[in-house]
C-alpha cells in the first residue's frame, strides 16, 4: 500500500452516512462499510481501507487488522462467481468432498484458485449453517443446497 | 408419542409467515402490547426468570438471571444483542426462525430490550446469511412502519431502535464477547472475563446477548405465563426446543419438540432413520463442540440439559450430527479438528498452537504415518487445551473463551470411544473408509 | 483491606488489586507475557495462571481481582483469597503453556539478541519441560522491517500483542496490527505507514522475547558481556530514567528504566539513540589555546594562568565585566560551582545568564508520555542554584558592551544565530568549557575540556522538580576533567582560594547548606529513582 494508490470513493455517500448513523460510535460501522465497499469493488483494496479508516476515525492499520480476520472479506479480486463449498462434517458426510474434487477436475483449478477466464473461484469454506440440506455451496451471496454433482453441473452451466 | 404441538415453528409451513401481516393475524405482538401496557420492566424479567428459560445458544444459562445482572444504577446506555451468528456445525435452527417467523424473534427482542431498558438493540447475523439478512431488513421496515419500533412504541412512551448487523465470516463471533468486539468493528477476539457483558459489554456499556431461539420463546412466555412454559419438558430447563438433525439420516431438518424428547425418537422417527438403513455408529448431540456419543449411549437418552450431562456430553446448540457405520472416525475427527483450526481466533496460546498441532497429528494418522504415541499425544494436547479426562469436572479454563474446550471435547471423545479405529490407522497404515 | 494468602505469605492488599500485581509488588514471581502494567489486560498468553481456593478452574492472575470476602466466605475464617502459585496443577499448566509457545519458536538462542534477557528462556529454564514433544516442522517466516529502527523476527513472536497495544494505547499512532487469525496470526504494518513514531523503540523493550529487535543493537554484543548503568536521559527536561549498556568505554544500547514518578516505563527514540550523537562529535580532550588562528594544546596550569591573566585583573570601564554563561545542559553541581565563581570571585563584574534556550513544541502522547519542549535536562536545577540570571543574555551583553566571557558549553544540541556569532567574534577573550568542538567552541580563545554527557556525574532536576542522580557511564577522555572541578580550579586560581573538593558529593554537601531545594539531598538518598523537591513527596 502506498500513497500513490488510487483513491476509493463510495458510489452512494448517502448510504455511508445512513450506516454510520445507526451506531452510537463510528467504529462500529466498519463491517457494514466493508460489506458495502466489497459489493462495489469486488474486494477490499488498500484504498478502501484508507477511506473507511478516515470515515470512522481509526488508523488504517486497525481496519487492515479487522479485514484480515474475516473470511468473507477478500483483499484480492475474486472470480465472477465464487463457489464456496462447505466442507464441514455434515456436508462432508453428504458428498461435499466429491463436489470439490469434481469442480477441481472440471475447471482445472485448485481450491483458492480462479479459472483463467475469471469466471469461477473455488473456495473451501467451513460450516455455512445449512447442515440439514447438505451439501451446500454458496455462490456469491446465494446458498444452493442439497446438491449432487449433476445438479451442481446444471447450476454452474446456467451461470452467466 | 406426545401431543406436543410446535410453538416456535407452528406457522413455518404457511405462505408468507415471515410478514408482519401474517404474524399479527396469528396474535403476533400481543405479548409486546401486554408488556408495554401492563408490565414494569422488572415484571418481565421476573416472569422470564420464573419460566426457567435457559439460553438456546449453547451454554444454557438462565435468560432471566442474565437480564437481572444489568445494573439498575448508572447512566450508561444499555444494549441488547440478538446473537444470530449461527455457526456451530450441525446447527441451522435460527436460520429457520429468521426466514419463517422473524417477527416472533423481533417481538422477543423488543420485550427483552424493554426489560433491561435498552434503547438500541442489534441483531448480529452471520455474514453468509444474506437472504436471511434481507428478510430481517424487511422485518425492520415493516415494524417501523407499524410503530413497533422507533419512538414511543405503541404509544407506551418506550423507544427502541433495532439494527441488523452482518458479520463477515468468523465462527468465534458466536461467542458473545467475540461478537461484541466484532460489532465494535474489530477482529472478533473474545474478551477476558470478568467483566461480563452485562456489566461491560458493547462500548463498555451493560449489554445482554441472547440467542435467536431464546428470544423467540419470550413472547410465548409472556402470553401464556411462566407456569405454562415450565410444564413443558423437564423442570430444570423446560420449554419447546428446536432440534437440528443432519448427517446420515433420511430426513434431516429442524424438529421442534419438548425438551427431554428421546434421541432415538428424533433420529428414527422424526428424521426417518439412518441413511440406507445402516447402523448408527456415533452422534454429536449438541453441535460439533459436544463430546460424541456411541450408538449405545444414545439409547434411552433424553435430549435435555441433564440428560446429556448424564452421558458426559451436552445439549449445546442441539445440533445433532449422525454418523453411520460406514463413517471413519479418524476422518470425522480430522474434519472437526480442521474446522476448529480454521476458526481458532489466534488470540490465546493453547488454542492458537494446539488446534493446528492436533490437525498435524490427525492428518499424519489418517495418512498412515502416525504412531501409537501420536494417539497418546492427541489426548495430552486436548487435556492441555481444556478438555479434561473427566468431563464432569468441567474445564480447567485454559483458554480465554470456551473454544479450547469446544475442540478438546470432541477430539478426546472420538479417541476414547473409537480408539480401535485410531490404532487401526497406525497398524494398517491409514484410514479405511 | 483484604487479606491475601499467597503460597506461604500473608499480604494485605487494596481491594481491587489483581493477584499478579500483588505478587509482583511483593517479589513473588508469577511468569507472564501479555500482561504489562500500563497496557490493557487481555489475559491471552495463559502463562500467569494460579490456583485459587474455592474456584473450580485455574485463573489468570492478571485478571483476578482481590476483594473483601463476606465474613462467612473467608478461607480459614480470615483470608479473603488464598492463592497458590506453586501447586502441581499450576506447574503443569505453565509447563503446558510453554510447550505450546515453543512449538513454533525456533531454538536459535545462540544467535538471538534477546538471549540473556528473554522471558521465554527464563521461564523455560524455571518452569518448562526439558524436551519438546513436537515432531513436526516448525512454522518458518521471514523477518520483516517494521520501521527505520525496528525489525521483527516473526518466528520468535509469541503473539502477546504488547507491541500492538502499545501503539494503540500509549503512542496512539496505531501502526502495528494483528494480521490473519488462528495459527496464521502475525504482527504487521501497512507499507505506507511503518513504525516510525517517536516512541517506536519502546516496542523492543516491552517485547518479552526476541521478536522485536532494535536494528541499532542487532548482533552488536551479548547482553551478558555488557555492564548496565542506571542513568538519566539528558535530551529534554523530563529526565527519563534509562539503563545504559556499555563495555570498555563504549555504549551499545539505551533502554527505558521504570520510574513511575517520571517516565513510567518508556523513553522516546531521541533519548534512546542519543548516545550516537555524543559519539559523533569532534571531541575536545585537552586544554587548547588559539594561536595564529590555530589550536595549540597547553597544560591545565597554562590554561588557568591564561584565565587569570585575561579575566582576573580588574580594569576600569564597562568592558571589564565578565559574562558568565551557565548551561542547563550541565549538572546542578557544575552550575553551582559556576555560580559561586561568578558571585564570589567576579562579584560586581559578573554578568550572568544563558544562551537562548532551544525550545521545541511539547509532545504529549495518549498514554500520558511526554517529551518536553525544553530540550535541556536541567533548567530547573540551574535556576535553583543561581536565581538571578538572564535567560537570554544577548541584549545585556550588547548593552554593556561585554568583552570577556566564560561559558559552560551546552554541547551538541546547540546551534548559534548569526547575531550571536557576530557578538562572539567581537569578544576580547572567550573561554569555553566544553567536551566537543561546537559552534561556540570554535569561536573561543581558550578551550577547557569538560566531561561529555555520558561521562558526567552529579544531579539534574527535571521540570517537575525531581532531583535525579546522573551517573557516569563511561570514563573521561584524554585530560578532560569534571566540569565542577574545572570551575573550582578557576575559582582557586583567579580568586586565590583553596577549595579542595575531590568528589562531586562534596559539592552536593555544600549545596545542602546553601540551596534550600537541595537541603538533605545525598546521592545515597537519590538512589535510582530520585527525590522530589516537594517536601510532602519527599517525606512519603
Amino acid at each position: 500500500m502506498t500513497n500513490n494508490d488510487p483513491k476509493f470513493e463510495f458510489d452512494k455517500p448517502e448510504m455511508v452516512e445512513n450506516i454510520i448513523s445507526h451506531y452510537p460510535d463510528k467504529r462500529s460501522a466498519v463491517l457494514p462499510l466493508l460489506h458495502l465497499a466489497q459489493s462495489q469493488e469486488g474486494f477490499i483494496s488498500s484504498a478502501v481501507m484508507r477511506t473507511i479508516a478516515q470515515l470512522v476515525e481509526a488508523a488504517p492499520a486497525e481496519i487492515a487488522d479487522t479485514v484480515s480476520f474475516y473470511t468473507m472479506l477478500y483483499t484480492e479480486p475474486q472470480g465472477k462467481f465464487n463457489l464456496q463449498v462447505c466442507q464441514t462434517l455434515s456436508c462432508s458426510l453428504n458428498g461435499a468432498d466429491e463436489l470439490v474434487d469434481h469442480i477441481c477436475g472440471e475447471y482445472k483449478i485448485n481450491p483458492g484458485e480462479t479459472t483463467e477466464d475469471g469466471k469461477f473461484t473455488l473456495t473451501k469454506v467451513e460450516c455455512l449453517g445449512a447442515c440439514g440440506t447438505a451439501p451446500v455451496v454458496q455462490i456469491n451471496n446465494d446458498y444452493h443446497e442439497g446438491l449432487s454433482i449433476e445438479s451442481l453441473d446444471k447450476l454452474l452451466d446456467s451461470l452467466e | 408419542m406426545s401431543d406436543f404441538k410446535p410453538i416456535l415453528t407452528e406457522h413455518i409451513h404457511t405462505e408468507n409467515s415471515h410478514t408482519l401481516e401474517f404474524y399479527r393475524s396469528v396474535g403476533g405482538y400481543s405479548a409486546l402490547e401486554k408488556v408495554l401496557k401492563t408490565m414494569a420492566p422488572d415484571d418481565v424479567t421476573n416472569e422470564v426468570k420464573a419460566s426457567n428459560l435457559r439460553g438456546r445458544g449453547g451454554a444454557g444459562f438462565s435468560a432471566g438471571l442474565k437480564w437481572g445482572f444489568i445494573p439498575k444504577e448508572g447512566d450508561k446506555p444499555k444494549y441488547l444483542v440478538c446473537n444470530a451468528d449461527e455457526s456451530e456445525p450441525g446447527t441451522f435452527k435460527d436460520r429457520l426462525l429468521m426466514t419463517k417467523v422473524p417477527h416472533q424473534m423481533l417481538e422477543g427482542i423488543i420485550i427483552a430490550s424493554y426489560a433491561i431498558q435498552a434503547q438500541l438493540a442489534f441483531v448480529y447475523i452471520r455474514g453468509e446469511f444474506y437472504s436471511e439478512y434481507l428478510i430481517l431488513e424487511q422485518m425492520i421496515a415493516e415494524a417501523k412502519e407499524a410503530s413497533l419500533l422507533g419512538k414511543n412504541i405503541l404509544d407506551s412512551g418506550y423507544d427502541l431502535d433495532v439494527v441488523i448487523h452482518r458479520g463477515a465470516g468468523a465462527y468465534i463471533c458466536g461467542e458473545e464477547t467475540g461478537l461484541l468486539e466484532s460489532l465494535e468493528g474489530k477482529r472478533g477476539w473474545p474478551r477476558i472475563k470478568p467483566p461480563f457483558p452485562a456489566i461491560e459489554g458493547y462500548l463498555k456499556s451493560p449489554t445482554i446477548v441472547n440467542n435467536v431461539e431464546t428470544l423467540a420463546n419470550v413472547p410465548h412466555i409472556i402470553n401464556r405465563g411462566a407456569d405454562w412454559f415450565r410444564a413443558i419438558g423437564p423442570e430444570k430447563g423446560p420449554g419447546p426446543k428446536l432440534f437440528c438433525i443432519s448427517g446420515r439420516v433420511k430426513k434431516p431438518g429442524v424438529y421442534e419438540e419438548p425438551m427431554g424428547i428421546s434421541l432415538q425418537d428424533l433420529i428414527y422417527d422424526r428424521a426417518g432413520g439412518i441413511t440406507k438403513d445402516r447402523k448408527l455408529k456415533a452422534v454429536f448431540p449438541g453441535g460439533s463442540s459436544s463430546p460424541i456419543l456411541t450408538a449405545e449411549e444414545t439409547e434411552d437418552l433424553k435430549m435435555d440439559f441433564s440428560g446429556l450431562a448424564s452421558v458426559n456430553s451436552m445439549l449445546g446448540s442441539a445440533g445433532i450430527i449422525v454418523m453411520d457405520e460406514t463413517v471413519n472416525m479418524v476422518k470425522a475427527c480430522l474434519n472437526v479438528a480442521r474446522f476448529y483450526a480454521h476458526e481458532s481466533c489466534g488470540q490465546c496460546t493453547p488454542c492458537r498452537e494446539g488446534t493446528s498441532w492436533l490437525v498435524k497429528i490427525l492428518t499424519r494418522l489418517y495418512d498412515g504415518n502416525g504412531t501409537r504415541r501420536d494417539i497418546e499425544m492427541l489426548l495430552e494436547i486436548t487435556d492441555n487445551m481444556g478438555g479434561l479426562a473427566d468431563f464432569s469436572l468441567g474445564s480447567f479454563g485454559k483458554t480465554v473463551c470456551p473454544f479450547g474446550e469446544a475442540v478438546s471435547w470432541p477430539v478426546r471423545s472420538f479417541i476414547e470411544k473409537f480408539e480401535n479405529e485410531f490404532v487401526a490407522c497406525v497398524n494398517i497404515g491409514g484410514a479405511v473408509v | 483491606m483484604p487479606l491475601l494468602k499467597i503460597d506461604d505469605r500473608e499480604i494485605e492488599v487494596a481491594a481491587g488489586t489483581t493477584v499478579l500485581d500483588a505478587a509482583l509488588a511483593n517479589d513473588i514471581e508469577i511468569p507472564h507475557y501479555c500482561y504489562h502494567p500500563v497496557l490493557e489486560i487481555v489475559g491471552s498468553c495463559r502463562m500467569c495462571m494460579v490456583e485459587i481456593e474455592g474456584m473450580p478452574k485455574l485463573q489468570v492472575s492478571c485478571n483476578t481481582r482481590i476483594g473483601n470476602a463476606l465474613p462467612d466466605r473467608k478461607v480459614d475464617g480470615m483470608y479473603d483469597m488464598v492463592v497458590s502459585t506453586k501447586s502441581d496443577i499450576v506447574k503443569r499448566a505453565r509447563e503446558n503453556t510453554l510447550e505450546f509457545l515453543l512449538l513454533n519458536h525456533p531454538l536459535d538462542c545462540p544467535v538471538c539478541d534477546q538471549a540473556g534477557e528473554c522471558f521465554l528462556q527464563d521461564y523455560s529454564f524455571r518452569y518448562g519441560r526439558a524436551h519438546s514433544r513436537f515432531e513436526d516442522e516448525k512454522r518458518v517466516r521471514p523477518a520483516e522491517d517494521l520501521g527505520a529502527g525496528v525489525v521483527i523476527n516473526q518466528n520468535r513472536c509469541i503473539m502477546c500483542t504488547r507491541c500492538v497495544r502499545f501503539t494503540r494505547e500509549i503512542s496512539g499512532t496505531g501502526e502495528l496490527f494483528v494480521q490473519q487469525r488462528g495459527n496464521s496470526t502475525k504482527i504487521s504494518i501497512l507499507e505506507d505507514k511503518p513504525l516510525d513514531n517517536l516512541l517506536a523503540g519502546n516496542v523492543t523493550d516491552i517485547c518479552p522475547v526476541g521478536a522485536l529487535l532494535s536494528k541499532d543493537y542487532i548482533h552488536r554484543n551479548r547482553i551478558w558481556n555488557l555492564d548496565r548503568q542506571p542513568s538519566v536521559c539528558q535530551e529534554c527536561s523530563v529526565g527519563c530514567n534509562v539503563d545504559i549498556y556499555h563495555k570498555n568505554g563504549k555504549v551499545f544500547r539505551t533502554s527505558a528504566r521504570e520510574n513511575l514518578d517520571v517516565n513510567g516505563y518508556f523513553i522516546c527514540d531521541t533519548g534512546r539513540y542519543s548516545y550516537h550523537d555524543y559519539e559523533a562529535v569532534e571531541r575536545v580532550t585537552s586544554p587548547m589555546i588559539r594561536k595564529d588562528k590555530k589550536w595549540q594544546k597547553i597544560s591545565w596550569d597554562g590554561a588557568f594562568k591564561e584565565i587569570f591573566e585575561k579575566l582576573g585583573r580588574k580594569k576600569e570601564g564597562d568592558s571589564n565585566n565578565v559574562a558568565g554563561i551557565f548551561s542547563p545542559f550541565h549538572t546542578s553541581e557544575a552550575n553551582f560551582m559556576f555560580a559561586r565563581l561568578m558571585q564570589n570571585v567576579f562579584k560586581e563584574r559578573a554578568v550572568i545568564g544563558t544562551l537562548p534556550l532551544p525550545k521545541e513544541e511539547e509532545k504529549k502522547f495518549p498514554g500520558g508520555f511526554r517529551i518536553s519542549g525544553d530540550c535541556s535536562p536541567n533548567w530547573r536545577g540551574l535556576t535553583e542554584v543561581s536565581s538571578y540570571i538572564y535567560e537570554d543574555i544577548f541584549n545585556e551583553l550588547k548593552k554593556q558592551k561585554i568583552k570577556l566571557m566564560y561559558a559552560l558549553d551546552d554541547g551538541v544540541n546547540r546551534e548559534l544565530t548569526q547575531e550571536w556569532k557576530d557578538l562572539l567574534r567581537n569578544l576580547d577573550f572567550l573561554v569555553v568549557q566544553t567536551y566537543a568542538m561546537t559552534p561556540l567552541a570554535e569561536r573561543a580563545h581558550l578551550l577547557l575540556p569538560g566531561a561529555a554527557p555520558l561521562e558526567r556525574e552529579g544531579t539534574l532536576m527535571n521540570d517537575s522538580g525531581r532531583i535525579q542522580w546522573l551517573r557516569p557511564v563511561i570514563p573521561l577522555k584524554g585530560s578532560s576533567r569534571p566540569d565542577w572541578k574545572i570551575v573550582m580550579e578557576v575559582m582557586n586560581t583567579v580568586g586565590k582560594r583553596e577549595l579542595d573538593y575531590s568528589h562531586v558529593n562534596e559539592v552536593l554537601a555544600e549545596m545542602n547548606e546553601r540551596i534550600p531545594a537541595y537541603e538533605g539531598v545525598t546521592f545515597f538518598k537519590l538512589g535510582e529513582s530520585g527525590m522530589s523537591i516537594n517536601e510532602e513527596a519527599r517525606e512519603s
